[in-house]
C-alpha cells in the first residue's frame, strides 16, 4: 500500500522537498537569531556568494584546479586499483606476499602524508594528486581484488572449457564480473578523491577550492567557506551523475530492482 | 584428434576422489567407448559430477588416472565439451553472445560463427530470444541455451550434467529427440549424467550405476541392446526396455534405500 504510493510521487521530489526543508529551516534559525549567522551564515547569503563567484569567474581558475587533481589521482589510482588488484587476486603467490604490506600501508591515516608529499612534490598539483592517489587506489584494489576472487568457480570452468586462455577468461568473465565491484568502488573513490585534494590544497597551495575555503577561515568568513562547501558538493553530485550514467549503460545486463529508489538521476 | 574407430574414448582406471575429510568415489574403473553413449546414475551426493569434473581435466583424481584417447588426462581436457550442473552462462551476454562464445574463444570466423548459432538458436527453440540476457530467461531456457553453447564448438566427447531436469515433458522430449539425433550423425562420445533411469536407458548404449556415498563404488555397467534409431515415446513400453529397467531398478533401488536411511539417520 505505501508502495503504490510512493509510486505517485517520484522519490526526487522527497529527496528536493527534504532538502528544501532544512535550508529553510536554517535561514529561519538565522533570521530569528537562534542560528548566529556569524557562526552559521546563512542559505541566502552562501548562495548570493557562490553567485557572485561564479559570475565574477574568480571560481574557475580555482574549480579546474581541483578538478584537475581530483582527476588525476582518480585516473592513476583506478587504474593501479585495478591493475594490481587484478595481478594479486589472480597469483596467489603475491597476493599472499603482499597481503601484510597492503594492509599496514593501508591503515596509516592519509593526512599525515600530506605535508610530507608537500615536501615531495611541491606546492603544485602533484603533491594533492599523490594525496590523492593513495586513497583512491586502495579502495579500488580492494574491492577489485574482492570481485575477481569471488567470481562464480563455474563460469570460469565453463569459460575454459569452451577455450578460454588466461587473457581470454580475464576479458570474458573476470573483468565484467568485477566490474559490479569495481563501479561501487568508484562512486566511493570520487567522493574521496575530491576530499583528499581538497584536504591537500587546505594544507598547502595557491589555487583550489581548498584553498579558497582556508583563506576565507583565516578571516572567520564563514559564508565562504560554506560557498566552498557548496561548489564542491555541486561537482561532486555531478560527476556522480555521470558515473552512474556509465555504470548504467555498462551494467545494462543485470537484473534492478526499482530504478526509481536510485533517485532518478538522468 | 581420435584414435583408432572403437578405442576408448574416456577410460577411469580405479580412480578415488577425496575431498578434506570425504572420500567421494573408490577406486572407480568405466569406460567410454568411442562413440557410444554413456549414462551414469546413482542417488545423489554419490559422486556423479565429480567423475564429470575428472573427466573434463577440472579436478584431478586423488589415485588412478583418466585416459582421453588413449593418452593420460593433464590440465584441461581440449576435447571435451561440458554442459555443467549448475548455471554457467555469463550473465551479460546475450543468448547469442553466449552461444558464440566458444567460437569466439578459438578464434573462428565471425561471418560462419554467426550463422551456425542462428542455427543453434532454431534448433534449441530460442528464436525471438537471442538478444535476451539469461537473467530474462526461464530456467529451460537457460539450459537450452547451455546446450547450444556446449554443442556449437562440435567437440569429440560431450559430458552432460542432468541437462534437462528442469525441463517440461514436451520440452525435454524433444531435447532428448535433438541429442539423440546430433549424437548419431557425430558418433561423438556422450557422457550423461541423471537421475531419471528411465532417461538414461531411453538414450545409452551404457548405463552405469553407482553406491549411495561416501566412498562410493562402481555398482555395475549394463547394456542397453535396444536397436536405433530410438523412438523415445514408444520405447518405454517396450517389454526389452521394461526389462532391462527392472534389472537395472534391482540394483540402483538398494543403493538409493541406502542413502535414504543415511539422510534419515
Ligand atoms: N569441492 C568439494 N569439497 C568437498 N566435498 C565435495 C566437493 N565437491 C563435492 N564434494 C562432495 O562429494 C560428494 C559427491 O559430490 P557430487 O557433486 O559429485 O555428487 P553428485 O552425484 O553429482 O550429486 P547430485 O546428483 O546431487 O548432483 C558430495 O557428498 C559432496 O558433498
Ligand atoms: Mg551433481
Amino acid at each position: 500500500m505505501s508502495a503504490s504510493r510512493r509510486n505517485q510521487v517520484p522519490m526526487a521530489v522527497w529527496q528536493v522537498l527534504l532538502g528544501a526543508v532544512l535550508l529553510l529551516g536554517w535561514e529561519a534559525g538565522a533570521k530569528t537569531g537562534v542560528l548566529q549567522p556569524f557562526f552559521f551564515s546563512r542559505p541566502s547569503d552562501v548562495l548570493a556568494r557562490v553567485w557572485k563567484m561564479v559570475a565574477g569567474g574568480g571560481i574557475w581558475e580555482h574549480l579546474a584546479a581541483t578538478v584537475a587533481e581530483a582527476s588525476l589521482s582518480f585516473l592513476i589510482g583506478v587504474s593501479g586499483g585495478v591493475v594490481f588488484g587484478f595481478l594479486l587476486a589472480r597469483n596467489r603467490f603475491l597476493g599472499d606476499l603482499f597481503d601484510p604490506y597492503i594492509r599496514i600501508v593501508n591503515a596509516l591515516p592519509r593526512v599525515v602524508l600530506a605535508p610530507i608529499f608537500l615536501l615531495w612534490f611541491g606546492l603544485g598539483i602533484w603533491s594533492k594528486v599523490a594525496l590523492g592517489v593513495t586513497v583512491v587506489f586502495f579502495i579500488v584494489f580492494f574491492n577489485t581484488f574482492q570481485g575477481v576472487r569471488e567470481v562464480d568457480p563455474v563460469m570460469v570452468n565453463n569459460a575454459r572449457m569452451l577455450g578460454a586462455s588466461e587473457r581470454q577468461l580475464i576479458r570474458h568473465v573476470l573483468i565484467p564480473s568485477a566490474l559490479t565491484w569495481i563501479f561501487s568502488s568508484l562512486h566511493i573513490s570520487i567522493g574521496f578523491a575530491i576530499i583528499a585534494v581538497v584536504v591537500g590544497e587546505y594544507l598547502g597551495s595557491s589555487r583550489g577550492i581548498g584553498y579558497l575555503i582556508s583563506q576565507a577561515e583565516g578571516v572567520f568568513d564563514t559564508t565562504g567557506v560554506f560557498a566552498g562547501m557548496a561548489i564542491l558538493a555541486g561537482v561532486v553530485l555531478a560527476v556522480g551523475a555521470l558515473v552512474d550514467r556509465l555504470e548504467r549503460y555498462l551494467l545494462r545486463w543485470k537484473a534492478r530492482d526499482s530504478d526509481a529508489a536510485r533517485g532518478g538521476v538522468s | 584428434m581420435n584414435g583408432s574407430p572403437g578405442g576408448t574414448a574416456i577410460r577411469f582406471q580405479g580412480v578415488t576422489k577425496r575431498f578434506p575429510g570425504y572420500t567421494a568415489v573408490q577406486n572407480i574403473s568405466l569406460e567410454a567407448r568411442e562413440g557410444s553413449f554413456l549414462s551414469v546414475v546413482g542417488p545423489s551426493g554419490c559422486g556423479k559430477s565429480t567423475l564429470l569434473n575428472m573427466a573434463a581435466g577440472l579436478t584431478q583424481p586423488s589415485e588412478g588416472a583418466v585416459e582421453i584417447f588413449g593418452k593420460p588426462l593433464t590440465g584441461i581436457n581440449a576435447s571435451a565439451g561440458y554442459m555443467f550442473q549448475q548455471d554457467a552462462l555469463l550473465p551479460w551476454k546475450t543468448v547469442r553472445g553466449n552461444i558464440l562464445l566458444g567460437p569466439e574463444l578459438r578464434g573462428a570466423d565471425a561471418g560462419q560463427a554467426e550463422q551456425s548459432a542462428r542455427e543453434w538458436i532454431r534448433r534449441t527453440g530460442l528464436e525471438g530470444f537471442a538478444d535476451r540476457y539469461p537473467h530474462q530467461l526461464s530456467g529451460g531456457m537457460r539450459k537450452r541455451v547451455a546446450m547450444a553453447q556446449t554443442w556449437i564448438v562440435n567437440p569429440d566427447i560431450v559430458l552432460m550434467d542432468e541437462p534437462f531436469g528442469a525441463l517440461d515433458v514436451h520440452t525435454r522430449l524433444r531435447m532428448e529427440g535433438e541429442i539423440l539425433a546430433l549424437w548419431a550423425g557425430s558418433r561423438k562420445t556422450v557422457m550423461f549424467v541423471t537421475h531419471d533411469l528411465e532417461e538414461a536407458i531411453a538414450l545409452s548404449d551404457e548405463v552405469a550405476v553407482l553406491s549411495a556415498g561416501p566412498a562410493s563404488r562402481l555398482v555395475g555397467v549394463y547394456q542397453v541392446g535396444l536397436e536405433r534409431p530410438r523412438n523415445l515415446i514408444d520405447i518405454k513400453t517396450d517389454p526389452r526396455f521394461v526389462e532391462i529397467y527392472r534389472s537395472i531398478w534391482g540394483d540402483l533401488r538398494e543403493e538409493v534405500l541406502k542413502s535414504y536411511e543415511r539422510i534419515q539417520a
